[in-house]
């Protein structure tokens, strides 16, 4: 299978360094790719796009949450941000985005000048408006992006929410509303995919899928970084802990 | 399609759909002309002298309401950091957002205005000068609604800032809109059609301006 062959490309090596604070590697199998999510059509090819963070600090007010970050990610890599609450790791996720100021250090995200672009951003909240269906929204976003309309139901099919793409969040449960934010993700087809605590309101189901999802975007290229609570099993993702709360 | 003509009509619609449309303002807009002469008295003389000013007056504060909700509901459903990375830049991005909303929920006031206008003994070409006052006003006020509600977002009883906000910055434009109605009362066209250019041109540097302060008052609110 293509994909597989394209994933392996970029074998999860310890591509990751991480200073002053501790480190963990998970190392699995391939993902196996399913038909759902392997034959999602019509989306351009990704460009292969790289990230590096050296000797990061992380501010929130004017206390010095973290210091010493550095890692590097290449294409088809995921990372999690693990620690305990309060351990900055929306802060790390904000900081990446450009919506905070890094307190030091330096962050390369692609090699555009306009890292935003690049960007397809899963906060802790889903950006769904109560009112607008997931069609028109969808539409909207794929739109912004410069991205055909024709792939959102192949996308939302893959997320097991087909049924619901003229539904309005307000009429659905929370956990069909993030995986309507999934979605956005996908349709978007931008390379790097920041996500804060995606599983959060998740059934089992729904990892499931959130997780094949996440081995399609990254058998095409596409770096994921996820803070999350939940052991997500992730193939060949890298670990970054953020340790203790402040 | 580009982007600001796909956010201007997202906007439009969610405003129409989600938010009542134009009811809202338009309520508020009535409710102020109408309670204007119960509270002055019913002398043909003095309505038709207050007329323009009370236009004015309520569509100022129909269009602070417009400005609650505007930035509010985008910080806390995370929409806006879903806008601050998208491929259009964010002062072009605000301007498309807050006029698309105005397009969505205030196209009523100029109508409600020369109806108000009617109501209270203006004559024909007097209430054309009311109306085009307050449809060239508009784009101003809501540009500087929008602002105070960028700025006010994500602040528990944010109304109350928006009004701080909004309603010094609003003045020029009050004057200009309400003096045009004015001038025309009190005979003098060429002044009235000058003072509504004058309203028109403060909306044109408002829309040049005001959304560099938009979006820097959105930046603000992601850190």
């Amino acid at each position: 299978m293509t994909d597989c062959a394209l994933f392996s490309r970029t074998s999860p090596l310890l591509q990751c360094t991480v200073f002053a604070l501790t480190s963990a590697w998970k190392l699995g199998d391939m993902p196996s790719m399913t038909n759902e999510t392997a034959s999602i059509p019509d989306l351009s090819d990704l460009e292969a796009q790289s990230l590096s963070v050296s000797g990061l600090a992380l501010k929130r007010g004017d206390f010095i949450l973290r210091e010493d970050i550095s890692f590097a990610l290449n294409p088809g890599d995921a990372l999690f941000l693990t620690g305990r609450n309060g351990s900055g790791k929306t802060t790390l996720l904000r900081t990446l985005a450009g919506f905070l100021p890094p307190a030091e250090g330096h962050i390369q995200l692609g090699k555009s000048s306009d890292p935003a672009e690049l960007i397809a951003w899963l906060g802790h909240t889903d950006g769904l408006k109560p009112n607008e269906t997931l069609r028109k929204s969808l539409r909207f976003w794929s739109g912004m992006a410069g991205q055909p309309g024709k792939v959102i139901m192949p996308v939302l099919k893959a997320l097991d929410i087909g049924h619901l793409i003229d539904r309005p969040p307000a009429r659905m449960s929370r956990g069909q509303q993030r995986r309507g934010a999934m979605a956005r993700l996908a349709v978007m087809n931008r390379p790097f995919w920041l996500m804060d605590e995606p599983a959060g309101p998740l059934d089992r189901a729904g990892r499931d899928r959130l997780g094949k999802l996440v081995a399609w975007h990254r058998s095409r290229g596409g770096i994921v970084i996820a803070a999350t609570h939940q052991d997500l099993d992730w193939a060949g993702a890298q670990r970054l802990e953020l340790g203790g709360g402040l | 399609m580009s982007g600001l003509w796909r956010i201007l009509a997202r906007e439009a619609g969610l405003a129409w759909a989600g938010g009542g449309g134009a009811a809202g303002p338009t309520a508020f807009f009535l409710a102020c002309i109408t309670l204007g002469p119960l509270a002055i008295g019913a002398e043909s003389e003095t309505l038709v002298t207050v007329g323009p000013g009370i236009m004015g007056i309520s569509a100022l504060l129909a269009v602070l309401q417009f400005g609650e909700r505007s930035f509010a509901d985008d910080f806390f459903d995370g929409t806006l950091e879903l806008y601050a990375l998208s491929t259009v830049s964010l002062p072009v991005l605000a301007f498309a957002k807050v006029m698309g909303q105005a397009i969505a929920t205030l196209w009523a006031l100029p109508l409600i205005g020369a109806l108000g206008s009617m109501m209270y003994g203006l004559g024909g070409s007097e209430i054309l000068v009311v109306f085009c006052g307050l449809l060239s006003a508009i784009p101003a006020l809501a540009l500087v609604a929008g602002f105070a509600s960028a700025l006010s977002a994500g602040v528990r009883r944010g109304g109350l800032l928006i009004s701080l906000i909004a309603i010094p910055m609003m003045i020029p434009v009050l004057v200009f809109a309400a003096g045009a109605g004015r001038a025309a009362l009190d005979g003098d066209f060429d002044r009235a059609w000058a003072t509504v250019l004058l309203t028109l041109a403060v909306s044109l540097g408002t829309s040049a301006l005001m959304p560099f302060g938009i979006a820097a008052a959105m930046r603000s609110r992601l850190g």
